[in-house]
């Protein structure tokens, strides 16, 4: 896995993944803004909730496929005792992340505590970005 | 609001994401700089092997030197 990854990112696997978690990080940004229209929270003339929700839906999607490949880069390229708050904190996100997937998908019932679950999973993002690639690039 | 203005405003949403996501690809690349592994490692090898050359010179000249003053 250590060395399709070498291949495919032609050696940079560690600037590959700083861009991919930046994008992801921005996106998370921009998901918060989505659905603050789509909870009526934030209301432009330009934007409408229905549109917001299903913008926030796709880009959701993007932003899971992404995370997972950036997490799987993270597991196959670099040891755990390297960044152990990072991957603690990385874990709590992909878990967060799951649970809101669920709740989205099936579990309707615990619906009202999607903002909560989308704040905890920006915060998240936050926290992970800072622990590397925001580590990284301030170096 | 009809049906045509909710889609035009969901391909806008989808346009504004395209743009965050290529003015952080542009920033993040111009922040690590854009030389590759792959191309500072073929600079590597080239300043190796000039300054092997630079050595082979050296010697010959050396030899040269050697031969000259055994004569």
């Amino acid at each position: 896995m250590e060395g399709f990854f070498e291949t495919i990112t032609r050696g940079n696997v560690t600037e590959v993944k700083v861009v991919l978690a930046s994008v992801v990080m921005a996106l998370a940004g921009y998901q918060v803004f989505l659905m603050a229209i789509g909870y009526g929270k934030l209301r432009l003339r330009f934007l409408e909730r229905a549109p917001a929700t299903r913008a926030h839906r796709a880009i959701g999607g993007t932003i899971v496929v992404v995370s997972l490949l950036v997490a799987a880069m993270c597991l196959a390229y670099f040891e755990l005792d390297e960044a152990a708050v990072h991957a603690v904190v990385a874990s709590a996100l992909l878990a967060v992340l799951a649970l809101k997937l669920v709740v989205v998908r099936w579990w309707h019932s615990a619906g009202r505590f999607l903002p909560l679950l989308g704040i905890t999973v920006f915060v998240l993002f936050g926290l992970t970005w800072l622990t590397s690639a925001g580590d990284f690039l301030s170096d | 609001m009809d049906e045509r203005s909710r889609t035009r405003q969901l391909i806008g949403s989808l346009l504004a994401a395209v743009a965050i996501v290529a003015v952080v690809v542009v920033a993040v690349t111009a922040r690590l700089g854009p030389t590759s592994v792959a191309e500072l490692d073929a600079r590597e090898e080239a300043l190796e092997q000039r300054q092997e050359a630079q050595e082979e010179q050296l010697e010959a000249r050396q030899e040269r030197r050697e031969e000259r003053l055994g004569n």
